[in-house]
């Protein structure tokens, strides 16, 4: 135990090393987002307005003055007089008091009935779970004025019972938001680690899920509190709500229409008030939200003005240069040819970070190469700048790509479509995810053919029909019209390298393609990629983690570590003879080359030093250049 | 690391049957599907026993039997001599002081609104420790122990790394001293790097307290390399058990030869021949 172990590769994504609590991170999201923090300020002067408002207002909310009645804003009456001859400036400032006031004892009452509900179905599950879950239902198709209507109708009109009519309309709704999280959290491992801990069920109940109640609640919360203003302003203009002398926005406003024509001016005030109060409700609950869960929708930033385009003939005559150094199959044709391919990306903060950095990969006709890398080493995101489908937030900010002979890297969106449909195959790690569950296996084969290749249906059924029996489904006719979810993980792959051959790709893209599955399958489906380059002479770009995938199935291989490639080689000199520190480290962790040694080769700090420092001299070599 | 052959097993697994509770054909109709059946082992004190197999073996199920976190529907598991079963439903906690576990996916198995020291002080209160000074005394042991510094305490899982999640996943299963451990999936979900670091630092953990482990994998490469022994299961049994070089030397079952030909090799000598071997099985009428 004398080594001192540390974390895994920093890559490229991970976030700067600082301590941070959880609020302050969420109290830092919330700060990038001005919306979030407007309605909070409004809610916020809303709440002061509400608590002195005995002292803001001029004159007495309910106070009849028949001398000036219906008159328009003045200096002594800013927002006129009613037909009381009521200061209806002060009657919105003491609106704000009932509103809030109203609005607040509902959600209570709301989450004190809801949350209980929803902990017990969501805990105990069974019977309980039935049961209770089909009331909700019907609670929650009731309209919610009708309930509120009946309670005040039975108990008559107080604050309290209108607090209670609002907070049942909502009760159903926090019960499910409770219940589901539960549901969510429950089979979740650490729920489990806390029970082979020895954990009571009631401590892990409250001591382990509920923290992560707190979250969704808060932001359900502040949403029903706007809906709840609008259904107390709504019960109050149509007369159901407050006595009509308690100052009440919705009630102002019934009063309001009523005087339409006479008194215009008595319109806006509370109609404004209450759009105002709705919307900073919901603004600030869906920010909440968002900050919450670290969610940010990102607008994806266009590529700016000229930018890539003038960096492309930098990159254009810098390829020229590095041309024999990076590629060894320079003799072949090339079906990939990408130099000096960087991705940038826009951090929330501003600042911009190179996933990839000048990564120069090139495939021969026929030939398989493998893109070694571990969790964030960007091999991923360099094969999505391949196929032109970059993540929002990225793009490409320098580099050449292409497609036999074809430079694809700044082509638009449709052309980049109809070159990624007629010469390149992709194949994913998740089958289930590539496929669409709700077509037949049938109908995704036979679009793409009949689009692409201008195929009569019959004769895309029958090409659908070979590409199945050619992966190895059997029985490929009959299984065209099953859904991909009748299909297992491996048959899925099998379906999914299909659909990537029906274009008779020039290029076969397999991102992790094997990695989710199980031994057995992983061999035959490698082995089927391989009958079908012998077959086709497509090239193969091999992406994965896994240095067995590389030694069993690639002629050449490039290793990526934070978004460079620090090595490219044929395989066997890769595994015999590495030249950079990094791959021959990945190689002396493998478990399966120190068999019958007692430890593993570990990359500790040293050697990590070693590594890093030789990155950082072959960036600071390129920018010099 | 060193293994009695003469003492007496720790673990004794016998004829055990685990199944899960599924939906029937009739909405409230439940029926039992079982996932393991007719499976025998041992794990004898300091050994580590491999139990690999594809997804969909029962190799976790088993696991998750001796956690207590499923039933056991038919045959024995036995702690220590003492039969499992016989606690109802119930579980000791002396028992869960004894066996602990650490689970495939690092984030997941902790709490993410808890600090991760929450993570072990809460398992030490439980088990009866209560004074402020001696859980943080044993919590900043156990994360040391790990190679963790009392830093890491202080933070939250999702601003360490995969690497030393699962490092506080193993200070939270070794703060009680357990005697057995059971490793699911254990470091299949970190990076080649990280993953030789903490198969490191469980063979340290074994020498320094002679814990047993349960190492459940689907990497053969991994298992070879950490267990004493090996059990291969298949479709929810135990195919074959052997000595793990005896097992990957001469395998005696016809499914265990497949998933060592199938797994792929360290070096890319002699593929084309592993390649037209395989193709030669596969075509062959064997299956």
């Amino acid at each position: 135990m004398s080594e001192t172990f540390t974390s895994n590769f920093h890559s490229v994504e991970a976030a700067p090393p600082q301590r941070s609590t959880n609020l302050g991170r969420i109290l830092a999201r919330v700060r990038r987002q001005p919306a979030t923090l407007i309605s909070f300020g409004f809610i916020v002067l809303l709440a002061v307005v509400a608590v002195t408002a005995p002292w803001l207002a001029p004159l007495d909310p309910t106070a009849s003055d028949f001398d000036s009645v219906l008159q328009p804003p003045s200096a002594e009456h800013l927002l006129g007089t009613d037909d009381l001859g009521r200061d209806q400036f002060s009657r919105l400032l003491f609106g704000t008091q009932i509103v809030l006031l109203v609005a607040l004892g509902a959600v209570v009452v709301a989450a004190v009935l809801g949350v209980p509900l929803g902990l017990v179905f969501g805990f105990y599950g069974g019977w309980w779970d039935r049961i209770g879950m089909r009331f909700i239902d019907m609670a929650q198709a009731l309209p919610g004025m009708l309930i509120g209507l009946t309670v005040i109708t039975i108990f008559g009109r107080n604050i309290f019972i209108l607090m209670i009519a609002i907070g049942l309309i909502f009760a159903s709704a926090f019960a499910r938001v409770t219940r589901a999280t539960v549901l969510g959290e429950r089979g979740k491992l650490y729920v489990e680690a806390a029970e082979v801990a020895g954990l009571r069920k009631p401590q892990i109940i409250f001591g382990q899920v509920f923290p992560n109640l707190i979250g969704p609640m808060i932001t359900q919360a502040a949403v029903f509190l706007g809906s709840a203003i609008m259904i107390e302003s709504a019960m109050s203009f149509l007369g159901i709500g407050l006595d009509s002398d308690t100052p009440s926005w919705g009630a102002m406003l019934s009063l309001a229409v009523e005087k339409q024509n006479v008194a215009p001016y008595l319109t806006w005030p509370p109609g404004i008030a209450i759009i105002l109060t709705v919307l900073a409700f919901n603004v600030f609950g869906d920010g909440l939200n968002d900050a919450l869960t670290g969610e940010k929708r990102r607008n994806a930033p266009r590529i700016r003005g000229g930018a890539p385009r003038a960096a492309l003939s930098t990159a254009a005559s810098r390829a020229t240069q590095t041309a024999d150094a990076a590629t060894g199959a320079t003799s072949q044709a090339l079906v990939l040819e990408a130099r000096d391919v960087t991705v940038a990306l826009n951090r929330p903060s501003g600042e911009q970070v190179n996933l990839v950095s000048g990564v120069s990969v090139s495939v021969g006709k026929g030939e398989v190469v493998g893109l070694l890398g571990e969790s964030g080493s960007g091999k991923s995101t360099f094969a999505r700048a391949v196929l032109g489908m970059l993540p929002a937030g990225t793009w490409l900010a320098d580099g050449t790509i292409t497609l036999a002979g074809e430079e694809i890297s700044h082509r638009s969106a449709k052309e980049l479509r109809h070159i990624r449909g007629d010469r390149l195959g992709a194949v994913f790690q998740d089958p289930m995810s590539a496929l669409s569950p709700v077509h037949t296996i049938g109908a995704q084969l036979i679009e793409p053919l009949r689009i692409h290749k201008g195929m009569s249906r019959p004769a895309a059924r029958a090409r659908a029909v070979e590409l199945l029996e050619r992966v190895g489904v059997k029985n490929a006719a009959g299984r065209l019209d099953d859904y991909p979810h009748q299909f297992s993980g491996g048959m899925a792959q099998r379906v999914a390298i299909a659909m990537a051959l029906a274009a008779e790709p020039e290029l076969l893209i397999a991102d992790e393609a094997t990695s989710a599955l199980d031994v057995t399958t992983q061999s035959q489906v490698l082995d089927l990629i391989l009958d079908l380059r012998d077959e086709f002479g497509m090239g193969v770009l091999m992406i994965t983690h896994s240095l067995g995938v590389v030694a069993e199935t690639c002629d050449r291989a490039a290793v990526m570590y934070r978004g460079r490639v620090v090595e490219t080689a044929g395989v066997e000199k890769l595994f015999d003879n590495p030249e950079h520190p990094y791959t021959a480290a990945l190689l002396a962790a493998n478990p399966v080359n120190a068999v019958g040694q007692d430890r593993l080769a570990t990359i500790d700090p040293e050697l990590r030093a070693v590594i890093d420092a030789s990155i950082d001299a072959q960036a600071k070599k390129e920018a010099v250049r | 690391m060193t293994v009695s052959m003469n003492d007496r097993p720790l673990l004794e697994v016998r004829n055990l049957a685990v199944g899960y509770e599924a939906r029937g054909t009739w909405p409230f109709g439940t029926r039992t599907v079982k996932a393991v059946e007719g499976v025998s082992f041992d794990i004898r004190p300091g050994e580590t026993l491999g139990l690999v197999g594809e997804s969909g073996s029962g190799k976790s199920t088993t696991g998750r039997a001796i956690l207590r976190l499923l039933p056991v529907l038919e045959g024995s598991i036995r702690f220590d001599g003492q039969d499992l079963s016989d606690w109802g439903k119930q579980t000791p906690l002396s028992y869960r002081k004894q066996v602990q576990a650490v689970f495939q996916d690092p984030s997941a198995s902790l709490n993410p609104r808890q600090l991760v020291s929450h993570a072990i002080e809460m398992t030490l209160r439980r088990h009866g420790v209560t004074k402020r000074s001696e859980l943080h005394e044993r919590s900043l042991a156990a994360f040391e122990m790990v190679g963790l510094s009392g830093d890491h305490l202080g933070r939250f899982p999702n601003e360490l790394s995969g690497g030393q999640q699962q490092r506080v996943a193993i200070a939270r299963a070794l703060v009680l001293e357990p005697r057995l451990v059971v490793c699911d999936e254990a470091v299949s979900a970190l990076d080649l790097s990280t993953q030789s670091q903490i198969i490191n630092l469980l063979s340290d953990l074994q020498q320094l307290t002679g814990v047993s482990y349960l190492f459940i994998a689907h990497d053969l490469g991994v298992v070879r390399h950490i267990a004493h022994r090996v059990g291969v299961m298949n479709h929810g049994s135990l195919v074959e058990l052997a000595e793990t070089e005896e097992l990957f030397a001469s395998p005696k079952n016809a499914y265990t030869q497949r998933l060592l030909d199938a797994t792929p090799a360290a070096h890319p000598a002699g593929r084309e021949e592993r390649r037209a071997h395989r193709l030669a099985s596969r075509t062959a009428p064997a299956a």
